[in-house]
């Protein structure tokens, strides 16, 4: 893993700069376009660069043009993978090994001391993938069309306790000015939901809008659809979810553009280079390598396994990565010609008990609050039989805790509790005011206890090998526990009414720990063991609101300083001290730190970092440069 | 006759009202609706879902409304406009996502139908006429194995075993360059070289039934009067089995032509995400997990439709093999 240190960038932009001096000789593109650059169809490759192109340095060497990179698509919503393959070039991004927020579109920034204003300097002469010039204007106007109440995803524009305002000081520079401080956009603008800021163009998406075209509400419902923002989400869409990539009109600024769209009735789904593309490899050879992306559109896993195993794959992990699939994928990468790399996940954890701290049943509520009983219950959880039985001995016993990858590592808090040790467990259920009669126990009033944990199979079909070994430890300490394996939607119903003892998900924030500190603290809906202490941080589901605990009001608090905070080292201090609140009230038990996770790649495709980080907001691959693999 | 199909297309028409106001309902029965889902995909990707935004699609989906409105603005707009509505997952109109999945569903199943038919209609005579002969415990063996094996397994074994001795992986419908192609010589052979998976998997799951139907029949009919006396009079044997008691065989499976295009339907969606056909089986299943309501109400009613029209088809053929049967005169 090598970095665009701040000094290599300033070096490869002179070297850039001595480059445009001795004319464009040295300069190289695709092949492909050469023919079409000769014929007049496209301009030479000078006037389609920026001034500063980004210069990337390849992770081992200086590729070869050519090729097509075949992956898949699980069904046709798996817009997931699209984003972090094709759709992500924001403002800014994170270096390769997420520690640095560095250019991309923006060459430059400047944050004012009151963190409310960030001023930013695009590239000059940045272009569409249809030749048109991308301005201040383009981002003036996205933000524009996501204020509107009626219109796009829940992006940082339209959150009411931080209205965002733009002003555009000239075709290249312009500032985002917030209501209030704003510690946290660098890092949303880093994400995969950058993307939403920088990829609408003014000149095409205006024409659904009727701040622009006043006849947009007709044009749309001649078009079939009920209303303007129908039109507009079918054509433009708002950032990466999949509508975006049915439409080859669509002017982007990614590597790829969309060849053959993405429908509902599509069995593949293919991307070709972006001619305009605004990054160079260190010898100046505009990027990306590979021409062409193919994409299968398949329901079957079955059919992607044996795609992958047949070598039909050129790089993917996603979907057929699985615990299940590792020794098959060993086993054939002599035939199918690939080779595994790994990934390092960012979950910390294969799964999170979460009982429900807001229960609707009073009795049931002071037992889950009891922070005695969840000790109780992680001593009884035999973590090594669960690690060598269901993940073949990969990971270790681990709590809810950063990973130790992670700035924020706290071995006592990952390790906490972690040990099986049913006299531990016996004794923490007496401080909790449990009593045990004959096989189990029961409350101090002889009412029996039977605990009702909500679980989704299909989402992770190990859960449920997990959970069946968990039911008999536990049930073997004295709790009495069922199991009860629903659907998604019910799952989600759930919250709202309250009524659950304990559901289960996976353990995310393990590197992403300021983003997602669901674990840690009440901080949103997917706090499901708290769900009535976030809606009243946030201001959502006033209905059900219930007040938190202190110490929880106490996270709440210094999370809110650190949203408004422009220091990144005072936001590491103010997260330490949430997860010293959240080792010490212990909300949520944890099992095991997930083993390293692998991708498939083929063994001519190069310039593949290894190992690489994994995470959703860090959209592996794209931080690793897929626009820099190529074909040997 | 004209009566006949007079009354019955009315009946039809009420019927398909029926289906397409249960198919409404059955939809909304489940918890949550639509952007329940969307929001739990979402934030299994990590996303933070605004609860302003949800309110505000809750409204321009008119998911707020009665049931009752719903169903009307659904059913007028396709009864007046031939519009089914918009796919909340793909934004985009459900007639443009259907048609040419149903064709390929109609295109696969109508020849497993074919198939189907073409193994077991000689199957089931030669078994009835030579009853517990070494042939018929085959055949019978055969049958029921093909019942027996469910057609996931059998997709899954035969994708296994091409993967493992001819080295391809046989999912879908078409090669890469042929996917988005006119339809031609080339196109129909690549077509032929990947379908035979499906359709084999789809055709030997009901033979047996068709063979066991045929001979239970056929045994009747071999021994009634009408067959000595043809026998008696000399006809060959083949035109005697041929010309009466097979088509009096026949009527049980004729009169239930009209449930094998749905049944096909419905049990080829498994077969169908195992083998990644692009057919209607997966965008239905895929849109009733996602309560995609619009899409998966198209699919159920035009399956309502495509059961109704096959009984209708079987009723004219039984009238036409059976002249016994009359309709409507008395």
């Amino acid at each position: 893993m090598r970095n665009v240190s701040g000094l290599g960038l300033s070096g490869a932009v002179a070297f850039m700069a001595l480059l445009a001096a001795s004319g464009p000789a040295l300069s190289q593109q695709a092949p492909m376009l050469d023919e079409l650059v000769s014929s007049g169809a496209l301009p030479p490759l000078e006037e389609r660069l920026p001034a500063n192109p980004l210069v990337i340095e390849p992770v081992e060497s200086i590729g070869t043009y050519g090729g097509t990179w075949r992956s898949a698509l699980r069904g046709g919503l798996d817009n997931a993978w699209i984003a972090r393959t094709v759709a992500y070039d924001g403002l800014v991004r994170y270096d390769r090994e997420w520690k640095e927020i560095i250019p991309n579109l923006a060459e430059s920034w400047e944050v004012s001391a009151d963190s409310r204003t960030y001023t930013f300097k695009l590239r000059d002469g940045l272009k569409w993938n249809n030749g048109t010039p991308f301005t201040s204007e383009d981002i003036a106007f996205a933000v524009e069309l996501f204020s509107e109440p009626t219109y796009g995803g829940g992006t940082f524009i339209k959150n009411p306790q931080n209205p965002v305002s733009v002003e555009v000081v000239d075709d290249t520079t312009f500032s985002l000015v917030f209501g209030n401080p704003n510690g946290v956009i660098m890092d949303e603008l880093a994400s995969v939901n950058g993307l939403t800021l920088v990829s609408l163009n003014k000149a095409y998406c205006s024409q659904f809008y009727p701040a622009y075209n006043e006849n947009a509400g007709a044009e749309a419902q001649a078009a079939g659809f009920e209303t303007w923002e129908a039109w507009m989400e079918d054509r433009c869409g708002w950032a990466t979810e999949t509508i975006r990539w049915g439409n080859p009109e669509l002017p982007f600024m990614n590597a790829w553009m969309v060849e053959q769209p993405l429908t509902g009735d599509a069995t593949r789904a293919t991307f070709v280079r972006n001619p305009y593309y605004w990054k160079v490899d260190t010898e100046g050879n505009q990027l990306p390598y590979i021409d062409r992306l193919d994409m299968r559109v398949s329901d079957s896993l079955e059919e992607i396994t044996l795609m992958a195993l047949n070598g039909e794959i050129d790089f993917q992990d996603r979907h057929i990565a699985t615990v299940v699939n590792q020794p098959l994928f060993f086993d054939g990468q002599e035939q199918g010609d690939y080779r595994l790399g790994a990934n390092v996940p960012s979950n910390m954890n294969t799964l999170v008990l979460q009982f429900n701290l807001n229960h609707v049943d009073e009795k049931r509520r002071e037992l889950f609050q009891n922070k005695d009983f969840r000790i109780g219950i992680s001593h009884l959880l035999d973590r090594e039989e669960i690690i060598d039985v269901v993940f073949t001995g990969q990971g270790e016993p681990f709590q809810a805790a950063p990973r130790p990858e992670s700035p924020f590592y706290d071995e006592e808090m990952a390790k906490q509790y972690t040990e099986y040790d049913p006299d531990a467990a016996a004794a923490a259920f007496e401080a909790a005011g449990l009593v045990r009669n004959g096989d189990y126990y029961t409350f101090a009033d002889g009412t029996p206890l039977n605990v009702t944990i909500d679980l989704i199979s299909s989402f992770r079909s190990e859960w449920v090998d997990m959970m069946e070994l968990m039911q008999l430890q536990l049930e073997a300490g004295g709790i009495n526990i069922e199991l009860n394996n629903i659907d998604r939607t019910l799952y989600y119903d759930k919250r709202l009414v309250g009524d659950y003892d304990a559901q289960i998900w996976q353990g995310d924030g393990g590197l992403d720990v300021i983003q997602e500190p669901r674990y840690y603290m009440p901080s949103g809906a997917e706090s499901v063991w708290a769900f009535r202490w976030q809606a009243w941080y946030n201001g959502s589901d006033p209905e059900i609101a219930e007040e938190p605990a202190d110490w929880a009001k106490e996270q709440m608090d210094l999370y809110t300083q650190l949203r408004g905070e422009g220091d990144p080292a005072v936001r590491d201090d103010l997260m330490k001290q949430i997860l010293a609140i959240a080792k010490e009230n212990f909300p949520v038990i944890g099992v095991s730190l997930p083993g390293n996770g692998y991708y498939i790649a083929k063994n001519n495709m190069r310039n593949i970092a290894e190992p690489m980080l994994h995470a959703y907001l860090f959209p592996t691959p794209a931080p690793y440069d897929p626009f820099q693999w190529y074909f040997d | 006759m004209l009566r006949f199909v007079t009354n019955r297309l009315i009946a039809m028409v009420l019927t398909l009202w029926a289906v397409s106001f249960v198919a409404f309902a059955i939809i909304q029965l489940p918890p949550g609706d639509y952007l329940t889902t969307y929001v739990a995909s979402l934030s299994a990707q990590g996303e933070r879902v605004d609860p302003r935004m949800i309110e505000a699609l809750r409204n321009q989906y008119g998911f707020g409304e009665p049931f009752i409105v719903q169903y009307w603005k659904w059913i007028s707009g396709i009864l007046t406009r031939g519009d089914f509505g918009q796919s909340f997952e793909w934004k985009a109109p459900v007639t443009s996502l259907i048609w040419g999945r149903l064709g390929n569903s109609l295109l696969v199943e109508g020849l497993a139908v074919l198939v189907m038919w073409t193994i077991a209609l000689p199957i089931g005579i030669y078994v009835a006429v030579k009853k517990y002969s070494l042939g018929d415990y085959l055949a019978t063996i055969a049958g029921f194995i093909g019942l027996a094996i469910p057609n996931f397994l059998m997709a899954l074994l035969l994708m296994y075993l091409s993967f493992v001795w001819f080295g391809t992986t046989i999912g879908g419908l078409y090669s890469p360059g042929f996917e988005n192609a006119h339809w031609s010589l080339p196109k129909l052979m690549d077509f032929l070289s990947r379908a035979w998976a499906p359709v084999l998997v789809l055709a030997t799951a009901g033979t047996a039934e068709l063979i066991r139907i045929l001979r239970a029949n056929l045994l009747d009919e071999l021994k009634k009067p009408y067959v000595v006396t043809a026998r008696a009079k000399g006809l060959p044997e083949w035109k005697v089995i041929l010309k009466y008691p097979v088509r009096v065989a026949l009527n049980p499976l004729v009169s239930t032509i009209g449930w094998l295009l749905p049944a096909l339907v419905s049990s080829s969606v498994i077969v169908s995400v195992v083998l990644n056909l692009p057919t209607a089986g997966p965008l239905l299943l895929r849109s009733l997990t996602s309560q995609d309501m619009y899409l998966a109400g198209a699919i159920i009613m035009l399956l309502g439709v495509l059961t109704v029209i096959g009984t209708l088809i079987s009723d004219l053929l039984l009238a036409w093999i059976d002249p016994r049967i009359r309709y409507g005169s008395k």
